[in-house]
C-alpha cells in the first residue's frame, strides 16, 4: 500500500487525472456502449484529436515557459491559408506532374509560415519584453487580419486532390495523422525530458530571473520555444487543411478555449515551471472522448460550450485542492514530482525587490 | 509659474501613452480628412458616438479590472446575458419601462462579477482562466435556462426600442437625421462615476494598491477580498448597464453577439496605457485607446481600404503600441537591473 501511495504523490495530477479518465471512460461505454466503442467512432475521434493534440501540445510548451499563446489558432489558419494557396493552383497550375512536388512545397510552406509566427512571437516576448498574452494577442489579431488580407474572406480550395486522400489515409485502420500525433508527443515529450533546452523550458517558467543570472540566455530559450510551438502549429495546420480539403478564415475558433482547457486540466501550472507531456495525452483522451460523447447524444453548442465552461472551473478547483492533499498523511508532501500549489499572484521574485521606481515591488510580466 | 495646458485641466501630468496616442489621433484624422473630407463632419462624430458609447463603458470595466492586477475576459458574456436576462424578464412580466431594464440588468451583471471575484479569490487561481471559464459558463448556462431566441424590433419590449432611438441633439442634413445619441450622457456619468471612485475615494486608492502588489496590499491591513469583490462587482454592473444599451443601439436583440470582441477592448485598454501587471491605467488613456481603435474600425472605408483590411491594420497598431510601450519599461528597467520582465 504504501508504494502505490508513494506513486500516486510523486505527481499527483498525474494520478488525479489518470482516475477522472478512467471513470469517464468507464461512465461513457456503459451509458453509450456500441455507439462509443465503435471501430468508425474510434476511427473519427483519432481523426479529430490528432488536429487538435498539436494545439494542445504548443499551448503546454508555452505554459511551461510561464506564458500564453493566444495565437496558435490564428497562426495555424494563416499558415493553412498559405500552404492552401500553393496547391490551389493560384500561383502555379496543377498538373499530373508537378501534383506531388507542389504537395510538399505546400506543406514546407505551411509549415515554415507556422514557424515564422511563432518567431514573431518568441522576438517581440523576449527582445521587446511584451507580457505574452499581449504579445500573442497582437499576433492573433495580425496573423488573422494577414489571412483576411490574403483571402479577402473566401474559403481557398485545393486542386489536388491526393492530399486530402493523405489525411484521410490509415495504416491498420488507425489514421496516418493519429500516428503523426504520437510521434510528435514522444518527441517533444523525449525533448523536454532528456535535452537542455527542455530543461531550460522548465527551468524558465519556475524562475526566469536565477535562469538569466545562471549564464543561460533567455532570449534563445525563449524564441526557441516559441518556433517550437509554431512548428506544432504548422503541422496542425497541415492536418486542419488535409481534413476539410479547403483554408478559410476564422476556422477553429473554439479550439482556444479548448486547448487552455486540456493544458489546465493536465495539471500544468498556469505560472509556468509544471506539466509533462503525457499528462497532455490524458487529457486529450478525456476531452475527445467528452466531445465525441456530446456528437453522438447530439448536444447543441451552447451546451458544449456550458460544459467545457464548467469543467475548465471545476478542473481549477480540482487541482487547487489535490495541490494541497497529501495521500501520505502528516508531514507536508515534499519531493521533485509533487505540484505546487498555484501561487499568489503577486509572489515576490528576489530580483524584482530591488529597484522598480516609485511605488511598489512588483512580480514582473506574471499576470494571468 | 508656468503649467502645461494639460496640467492646468487634468491636474497631473500626462503619461506618455497619452502624449503618444493623442498624436496618432490627430494625425490619423488629419490624413483621413485630407484624403476624404466627408469624413470630418458631425454625423461622423454622431455615428462614431453613437456605436462607441456601449464599447466604452465596457472599457472603463475592464480598466479597472486591469488596474487591480487581473484580467477579465466575461465582460461581454455578461453584458450579453445580464441583458438578455432582463428582457426576457420584461416580456414575461410585462413591464416596459427602461429603468427596470436597467435595474435588472445591473443587479445580474453586478451577481455574475461576484461570483467571478468569488471564485478567483477563494481558490487563488489566474484571473484570465477563470473568466475564461466563467464566460463560457454564464453564456452556456443562459442558452441553455433561457434558450437563444433572438428578438427583432417588433418582438422586443417598446421602450429599448424608444431608448435606443432618443436623441438630444438632431441635426437634419442632406443626407438624413442625425442624432447626438442620449446614450452619451450616460457614458459621461459612467467617466465620471468612475474617476471618483478610482482617484478621489480609498477605495480606489485600495484597487491601485492591490494592482500593484497584492502582498504589500495586505499587509498595509486592506481587505484583499472587499477589494476584488468591488472590482468585479462593479465591471460586471458596468457590463450589465452596457448590455441594454447595446440591445437599445441595435433594436435587436440577439443572444449570441457580441460575445468574440471581448479581445479588441481589451487592447484598446492596453493600448491606452493600463499595465498587464496591475497598479497602472489612466481614465484618459483609456478614452483616448477606446477611439483610437473606434478610428481605425470603423472609418478605414474612408481611406479607401476594405473591411479585411481591418484586422491587420489593428493588429499592427496594437502590436506597435505595445512594442513601444514595453520597450521603454525594459530599458527603463535595465537600467535599474531590475531582470523581471522577461
Amino acid at each position: 500500500m504504501n508504494s502505490i501511495a508513494r506513486l500516486v504523490a510523486r505527481d499527483k495530477n498525474l494520478s488525479v487525472l489518470v482516475v477522472m479518465t478512467a471513470v469517464t471512460l468507464i461512465v461513457l461505454i456503459t451509458l453509450l456502449g456500441g455507439r462509443f466503442l465503435s471501430a468508425g467512432n474510434l476511427q473519427s475521434m483519432s481523426s479529430q484529436v490528432s488536429e487538435f493534440g498539436f494545439l494542445a501540445l504548443a499551448m503546454g510548451l508555452a505554459m511551461l515557459t510561464a506564458g500564453i499563446d493566444l495565437s496558435i489558432v490564428s497562426a495555424a489558419v494563416l499558415s493553412g491559408i498559405v500552404g492552401a494557396t500553393v496547391m490551389s493552383g493560384q500561383l502555379v497550375p496543377v498538373t499530373a506532374s508537378n501534383s506531388n512536388t507542389l504537395m510538399l512545397v505546400g506543406i514546407l510552406a505551411a509549415l515554415v509560415t507556422g514557424m515564422l509566427c511563432g518567431l514573431l512571437n518568441g522576438l517581440l516576448i523576449a527582445k521587446i519584453s511584451i507580457p505574452p498574452i499581449l504579445a500573442t494577442l497582437g499576433t492573433m489579431i495580425l496573423f488573422t487580419g494577414i489571412g483576411m488580407v490574403i483571402t479577402n474572406g473566401q474559403s481557398v480550395p485545393i486542386a489536388i486532390s491526393s492530399y486530402s486522400a493523405l489525411g484521410a489515409a490509415t495504416v491498420a485502420n488507425i489514421p496516418i495523422i493519429f500516428i503523426l500525433m504520437v510521434a510528435a508527443f514522444l518527441v517533444v515529450g523525449f525533448m523536454l525530458r532528456r535535452t537542455r533546452f527542455g530543461r531550460r523550458i522548465y527551468l524558465f517558467g519556475e524562475n526566469d530571473v536565477a535562469l538569466r543570472f545562471s549564464g543561460v540566455r533567455n532570449d534563445r530559450v525563449i524564441i526557441l520555444t516559441y518556433v517550437t510551438i509554431g512548428l506544432l502549429v504548422g503541422l496542425a495546420a497541415v492536418i486542419m487543411v488535409s481534413r476539410v480539403n479547403s483554408a478559410r478564415v476564422g476556422f477553429g475558433e473554439s479550439y482556444l478555449l479548448q486547448a487552455i482547457l486540456v493544458v489546465v486540466l493536465a495539471g500544468f501550472n498556469p505560472y509556468g515551471g509544471r506539466g509533462r507531456v503525457v499528462s497532455v495525452a490524458l487529457g486529450l483522451i478525456l476531452l475527445q472522448s467528452l466531445q465525441s460523447a456530446f456528437t453522438i447524444l447530439q448536444f447543441n453548442p451552447y451546451v458544449k460550450n456550458l460544459i467545457w465552461g464548467s469543467m475548465l472551473l471545476l478542473v481549477m478547483v480540482v487541482n487547487y485542492y489535490v495541490a494541497r492533499w497529501n495521500p501520505r498523511g502528516a508531514a507536508p508532501a515534499t519531493g521533485p514530482g509533487t505540484t505546487t500549489a498555484i501561487p499568489p499572484e503577486s509572489a515576490p521574485s528576489a530580483a524584482a525587490e530591488t529597484h522598480r521606481a516609485a511605488d511598489a515591488v512588483t512580480t514582473g510580466g506574471r499576470a494571468l | 509659474m508656468k503649467t502645461s495646458p494639460f496640467r492646468a485641466v487634468f491636474n497631473r501630468p500626462s503619461t506618455a501613452m497619452e502624449k503618444y496616442l493623442l498624436a496618432i489621433i490627430i494625425g490619423y484624422i488629419v490624413i483621413v480628412a485630407l484624403k476624404n473630407p466627408l469624413f470630418f463632419s458631425v454625423e461622423t462624430l454622431f455615428d462614431m458616438l453613437r456605436s462607441g458609447s456601449g464599447v466604452m463603458i465596457l472599457a472603463i470595466g475592464v480598466l479597472i479590472v486591469l488596474v487591480s492586477g487581473g484580467i477579465d475576459v466575461s465582460f461581454t458574456a455578461i453584458a450579453v446575458v445580464s441583458g438578455y436576462t432582463s428582457v426576457k424578464l420584461m416580456l414575461a412580466l410585462g413591464i416596459d419601462n427602461i429603468l427596470f431594464a436597467f435595474v435588472v440588468s445591473i443587479v445580474v451583471g453586478c451577481l455574475l462579477g461576484a461570483i467571478n471575484a468569488l471564485i478567483i479569490y477563494r481558490f487563488n487561481l489566474p484571473t484570465l482562466i477563470v473568466t475564461l471559464g466563467t464566460a463560457s459558463a454564464y453564456h452556456g448556462l443562459m442558452a441553455t435556462v433561457l434558450g437563444t431566441k433572438s428578438f427583432p424590433t417588433a418582438a422586443m419590449p417598446q421602450s429599448l426600442v424608444n431608448f435606443g432611438s432618443t436623441d438630444l441633439i438632431v441635426i437634419n442634413s442632406d443626407t438624413g437625421r442625425y442624432g447626438l445619441t442620449v446614450f452619451l450622457p450616460i457614458v459621461i456619468a459612467v467617466l465620471v462615476l468612475t474617476w471618483f471612485i478610482l482617484y478621489r475615494t480609498m477605495l480606489g486608492r485600495q484597487v491601485f494598491a492591490v494592482g500593484s502588489n497584492e502582498e504589500s496590499a495586505s499587509r498595509l491591513g486592506i481587505n484583499i477580498f472587499r477589494t476584488k469583490l468591488f472590482v468585479y462587482a462593479y465591471s460586471g454592473a458596468l457590463s450589465g448597464l452596457m448590455g441594454i444599451i447595446y440591445f437599445s443601439e441595435l433594436k435587436y436583440v440577439n443572444p449570441v453577439s457580441l460575445v468574440g470582441t471581448e479581445l479588441m477592448i481589451i487592447a484598446a485598454v492596453v493600448i491606452g496605457g493600463a499595465k498587464l501587471t496591475g497598479g497602472e491605467g489612466t481614465i484618459l488613456g483609456t478614452i483616448l485607446g477606446i477611439v483610437v481603435v473606434q478610428l481605425f474600425q470603423s472609418t478605414l472605408v474612408f481611406l479607401g481600404l476594405g473591411s479585411s483590411w481591418n484586422d491587420l491594420f489593428f493588429g499592427a497598431v496594437l502590436l506597435i503600441s505595445l512594442g513601444v510601450m514595453y520597450y521603454r519599461q525594459r530599458i527603463q528597467d535595465r537600467k535599474n537591473l531590475v531582470f523581471a520582465t522577461a
